[in-house]
């Protein structure tokens, strides 16, 4: 075959889920620019549309909140975009991975198993928050939305949020078999209301109980108390490890339930 | 278990298990309610080519699936390269190259990059990677194309990539799953190509296949499955001489008139081994000489619009075997 035939690589180690990652990395060089591009125009639009824009209104009426309405606003707005980024990356294209060009079954065809392929694609999103969280971070102290170091905190606490989400997006997208119509929904019905009372634009203590019950079952809520307490302090030690705990839960129960629904998926 | 290790055991017991790479007895896959391998039994030895004919829905592909370490087994045993998928699924895939009936290729990557990450899952090195890659795209008539995205090459591209790409690891199985199917004739014939200087260099292949000119092209061996079950086993001159004649007439009728036609003729054959299949547009006569069988048909006024006398192929034993043809 071929005029000199080279012989077999070795095969150097058991590969790992990061070599998911790797592919992921390679794919990323076609459309890197846009990831940017968005992850800079989605933080600038909601710091200077409602932190600054709505921030002088809310200040202007008195400064209840204790810190300008921008630096109490930002770390929430950046948890909020980690688990919509998250959210997103779990949904339609971990979805065509499975049915429209179907490279997750390509992947198990070599000795990477469904768990791997499972756990590198979750690994990708991590990456993909940490990247996305430190850029709106840089934005927001651009715009003074911080005070104070601590504040590099609200990258993890926002990373875990959207992992906590994202690997429960990510069991779904493996048992969907019609066009996905299941993500418009969670999306419509889950995401967005979320978003809306999770704490992200006033304090949960507003809402009615029902409300504050919504808050406390959103991982987006508990996500939003970590960062904002590493934005702007009041936050105890045990109130930060409840919202920890509470997360993390989360996590584990969604990344066993993505792993077994991989390997039912991708063993058929 | 490092991996030059399992290499290395692997490589001991493949030479051990010499006369069979692959092996199967009592071959069972069951979904909820439907059994689409049947308890079957074969054996695939080092350096031959090796043909599952049959149908769609014959469980062909549940059977590769199996072998590919990617469906579990049912029931029954199963072991390729000596090792049980169950137990040693990544390890034995480390040694299986695989064409999917679907390409699974990243259609946003250019063949390059394509090749290389799907070496990075077998755990090859970047610096070992470069001549490989280089070496497959020349192997697959690519390399012009190295630097250009999947999604506009032509059928026939993507096939070969995905053949290319089967290789990257330099398998001591390929596995193909209707390797050429929706293709044009000359991307066939380019294929085909591919597939049997593979053979040459001492490959072992194991296809499925619902064309009969591809079987007999290819397979020293093979099993003609239907319904989840093996109906034959053979070479294909074997299966052949077996299940059907030396020679086929073909007549053809006028529309409806080929059922009567079959009624009367077959007054007058005479051979205990020859028959007649009379099919919706004509009537095939499996005889040992197809001239004298048309010569007689006009002996009893049976003057048909057109006839042909060709020899026997896998289509025949097909339908000897099932009743029914294998292209629907």
């Amino acid at each position: 075959m071929g005029t000199e035939v080279v012989a077999a690589p070795p095969l150097s180690a058991r590969p790992s889920a990061w070599r998911v990652v790797e592919y992921q990395l390679v794919a990323a060089r076609r459309y890197w620019r846009s990831m940017v591009i968005l992850g800079v125009i989605t933080p600038l639009t909601y710091v200077l549309a409602l932190g600054v824009g709505l921030g002088v209104v809310v200040d202007n009426n008195g400064r209840q909140l204790g810190v300008p309405y921008l630096v109490f606003v930002a770390p929430a707005f950046l948890t909020a975009a980690a688990l919509q980024i998250a959210a997103a990356d779990a949904s339609f294209p971990l979805m065509a991975g499975f049915k429209w060009i179907r490279t997750f079954h390509g992947m198990v065809s070599t000795p990477l198993t469904p768990d791997q392929v499972c756990d590198g694609q979750l690994l990708w999103i991590a990456v993909r928050l940490i990247v996305n969280s430190s850029l709106y971070l840089a934005i927001m102290a651009a715009f003074g939305g911080t005070q104070r170091w601590w504040v590099l905190l609200a990258i993890p606490a926002a990373t875990l949020t959207g992992m906590a989400f994202a690997s429960m997006v990510a069991a779904l997208a493996a048992v969907l078999e019609n066009e996905g119509n299941g993500f418009n929904v969670l999306f419509r019905f889950v995401v967005t209301p979320m978003f809306l009372f999770s704490g992200t634009f006033y304090p949960i203590s507003q809402l009615p109980d029902w409300g504050r019950w919504l808050a406390y079952v959103s991982p987006l809520w508990h996500g939003t108390e970590l960062a904002r307490g590493a934005g702007i302090g009041g936050l105890s030690a045990a109130a930060a490890i409840g919202h920890i705990a509470y997360l993390m839960v989360w996590l584990v129960s969604g990344v066993l339930l993505a792993r077994w629904r991989f390997r039912v998926r991708l063993t058929k | 278990m490092s991996a030059p290790e399992t290499a290395e055991v692997l490589a001991r017991n493949s030479d051990e298990a010499a006369e069979a790479l692959i092996s199967a007895q009592g071959l069972t896959k069951r979904f909820a309610d439907f059994t689409a391998v049947d308890g079957i039994d074969f054996d695939v030895r080092r350096g031959e080519a090796f043909g599952f004919l049959g149908p769609n829905g014959a469980g062909k592909s549940s059977t590769m699936r199996m072998i590919g370490c990617v469906a579990p087994v049912t029931a029954g045993t199963l072991r390729i390269l000596g090792r049980d998928p169950a137990t040693q699924g990544p390890a034995i895939r480390a040694r299986l190259g695989v064409v999917p009936q679907q390409d699974t290729l990243d259609l946003e990557l250019t063949v390059r990059e394509n090749l290389y990450v799907y070496g990075r899952y077998f755990g090859m090195s970047r610096a070992a990677l470069r001549p490989k890659v280089d070496e497959l795209m020349d192997f697959a008539q690519l390399s012009e194309r190295a630097n250009a995205k999947v999604e506009p090459l032509s059928g026939g591209m993507k096939r070969r990539l995905t053949i290319a790409r089967s290789l990257i690891n330099d398998p001591e199985i390929l596995l193909l799953d209707e390797p050429t199917t929706g293709l044009d004739p000359q991307a066939r014939h380019v294929l085909w190509d591919r597939l049997y200087r593979l053979k040459q260099a001492g490959v072992t292949l194991v296809l499925t296949t619902h064309y009969m000119d591809e079987a007999e092209q290819l397979c020293d061996r093979l099993v003609v499955m239907d319904g989840g079950r093996i109906v034959a086993e053979g070479s294909p001159q074997e299966l052949i001489a077996a299940h059907s004649t030396r020679e086929v007439a073909e007549l053809r009728f006028a529309p409806g008139a080929n059922a009567a036609a079959a009624e009367r003729l077959s007054a007058a054959l005479t051979g205990d081994r020859e028959r007649i299949e009379a099919l919706p547009d004509r009537v095939l006569l499996y005889v040992a000489d197809g001239e004298r069988a048309v010569a007689r048909s006009h002996e009893i006024d049976l003057f048909p619009l057109s006839s042909l006398v060709r020899r026997s192929t896998l289509e025949d034993v097909f339908l000897r075997l099932t009743g029914r043809s294998l292209v629907d």
